[in-house]
């Protein structure tokens, strides 16, 4: 026959200084419900900004340039990027590809031809095929070939439609500037070549006229000055843009970026910041909490010690008696701690359905880690109670 | 099981102790189903010897074994399981819950490991004329009724060596020696030993080894 814990329950004063129990049991709800809330919202920020992004095949495009200051003014060579900078930039772990933007070195001219008086100075640069977001089948082009493929930047082309109408040039459609041929003229080492440009696709992540890699080497090579082209600008491919390793990495290097693709991701950082702190925060509270029931059962325990080591004297196991003792609380830590992520899942309804006005991206429910951590603290809670109840008793019993 | 006492001396004691003592200091072997008396006058370490032997106090030299435990390293789980399956005790002090009643003192003993039932506890107080006294609080017993139970509560559980330090002090003989049979009855039908600690001889135990401490 099991022996009961009936009887021996009356013999422990529990019910002294109940002021320092229900501080404690409402310290732990609070260290508990901050420290759930945390966590539920640093989900949410995550599964917030994961939507945010532009993104293709899973991956995030950004351009880097190094920031021009009064310092490097007038020192190309310290606003470009060396082949050191760019071996750097490819051995970071965040970063799955890197591409820069090689530009002209020769004079490029840009003109409509007969279609339109249109004249213009302009650049051409080119990028790895596989950092274009549009990338049509025709973007090539061979040596001895007059025409050139471009991809215009959709920015450049809206820009020429806002000042078109005050130069006194018509606004055209995409379709009607993917119709006509530009006369594209190369100059430099005393030669000259008219090639004919025609707009193939335009591009929403770079801001660039692009050539055909081939074109460029090839042009460069013929017009150029003859010396090594860098880069002022170059694309980086990685699996997040708003990872916080990635812009820390930018940051110290003193490079900036395309700031809307990253605005979201430094918000992140920011908000992140303050959930942690909260989390940690939290945590403080509970361990607190956890510190003054530990008071709390140590008195019991001095108050009931008579009646306790009359019990080991009867020959009641202390290993029996602590763990009965310990149980005894096990309903309470649970209550609190069930009654703290009740009030998390109120808060997350309320956020998701008020503040978030149901967006599909985030749940109403709790996400399951918030659960699983609240698992955790009844038996952290459970387990450092019995640990001190089992010291105090064997201590007991060696008195 | 059997008992064994080797060299036992408290350590504020002089040695010369073991000198006029018939126990501290020396060998002795004592065995289930024996009736041992130690008489000994006051200060002569009569409730140490009964502490050392029930396991409550290691302020000791030599050493106490229960079969193969030496009692002094012994952990506290199975110096537990030794009292609540070898070995009973009748402490001079009485120690009862006080502010629980003798039934209840009487349930948290025999619960433990019950050798009789529930209903024995009643037959048991009404031969020793405290049936009444089963649902009234310990504290509010005479020292006479608290001893009874105290009597009563150590034969709740199975036993090999009952140890009983004093157990008369507060009764009249006539009680006494109705506490006495009823304990002689019990030890024998667990054919076990009684160890009986007192100031001097009582009649009505029927030792088979006398010690004077």
């Amino acid at each position: 026959m099991a022996v009961s814990f009936k009887p021996i329950k009356p013999l422990l004063q529990t019910g002294t200084n109940s002021a320092s129990r229900w501080f404690s049991y409402a310290g732990l709800g609070i260290g508990v419900l901050l420290l759930l809330c945390s966590i539920q919202m640093f989900i949410n920020i995550q599964r917030l900004l994961k939507e945010g992004s532009i993104r293709k095949d899973g991956f995030d495009y950004i351009s880097i340039t190094k920031s021009v200051t009064n310092e490097t003014m007038g020192t190309p060579d310290k606003n470009q990027f060396s082949d050191k900078d760019l071996a750097e930039l490819r051995a970071q772990p965040f970063i799955t590809g890197v591409s820069p933007l090689l530009p002209n070195d020769f004079r490029v001219t840009l003109g409509a031809g007969s279609v339109l008086a249109f004249n213009t100075d302009m650049f051409l640069e080119t990028l790895d095929d596989d950092f274009i977001d549009t990338l049509p089948p025709t973007f090539k082009w061979q040596e001895g070939e007059t025409n050139i493929p471009l991809i215009l930047s959709s920015d450049f082309f809206e820009i020429y439609n806002v000042f078109a109408p005050g130069q006194g040039l018509p606004q055209i459609s995409r379709e009607t500037a993917m119709g006509i041929p530009v006369q594209i003229t190369c100059e430099g080492n005393g030669v000259s070549e008219v090639f004919i440009g025609k707009i193939v696709a335009f591009s929403d992540r770079v801001n660039s006229v692009l050539v055909p890699k081939n074109f460029l080497v090839w042009s460069n090579r013929k017009f150029g000055k003859g010396q090594e082209v860098k880069a002022s600008r170059i694309f980086v491919k990685t699996k997040d843009a708003n990872s916080t390793e990635l812009l820390q990495f930018v940051d110290s290097k003193k490079y900036s970026l395309n700031k809307d693709k990253t605005l979201l991701g430094r918000n992140k950082m920011v908000i992140q910041g303050i959930f942690s702190g909260l989390g940690i925060f939290g945590l403080l509270v509970v361990l607190l909490a956890l510190m003054l029931f530990s008071f709390y059962l140590q008195l019991v325990i001095a108050r009931s010690k008579d009646s306790l080591q009359l019990l080991l004297t009867l020959g009641y196991s202390p290993r029996w008696l602590s763990t009965k003792v310990s149980a005894l609380f096990i309903p309470v830590y649970a209550t609190v701690v069930i009654a703290a992520v009740l009030v998390t899942q109120l808060m997350q309804w309320s956020f998701h359905h008020f503040v978030m006005y149901d967006r599909p991206e985030l749940s109403s429910v709790l996400h399951w880690s918030v659960l699983c951590v609240a698992f955790l603290l009844i038996l952290l809670s459970v387990f450092t109670n019995n640990r001190l109840v089992r010291s105090l008793l064997y201590k007991l019993h060696n008195n | 099981m059997q008992l064994a006492i080797s060299k036992l001396l408290p350590t504020y004691f002089e040695k010369s102790r073991s000198e006029t003592s018939e126990i501290w200091g020396k060998d002795l072997l004592w065995k289930k189903g024996e009736m041992i008396k130690i008489v000994a006058p006051s200060g002569s370490g009569k409730s140490s010897l009964i502490n050392f032997l029930y396991g409550m106090r290691k302020d000791y030299e030599g050493n106490i074994r229960y079969d193969q435990h030496d009692l002094d390293k012994t952990d506290a789980e199975s110096l537990a399981s030794l009292r609540k399956d070898h070995i009973s005790i009748v402490f001079q002090d009485l120690r009862l819950f006080p502010h629980q009643t003798v039934q209840e003192n009487l349930e948290i003993k025999r619960q433990l490991n019950p050798y009789h039932p529930k209903e024995k506890i009643a037959e048991m107080a009404e031969r020793l004329g405290i049936g009444k006294k089963l649902p009234s609080l310990a504290r509010t017993c005479s020292y006479g009724e608290q001893q009874r139970v105290a009597i009563i509560r150590a034969l709740m559980q199975p036993f090999d060596f009952l140890l009983l330090d004093e157990p008369f002090s507060h009764l009249d003989n006539r009680n006494s020696e109705l506490a006495m049979q009823l304990m002689l009855e019990e030890t024998r039908a667990r054919q076990a030993s009684i160890v009986f600690a007192d100031l001097e001889r009582i009649e009505f135990f029927p030792f088979t080894s006398l010690y004077h401490l």
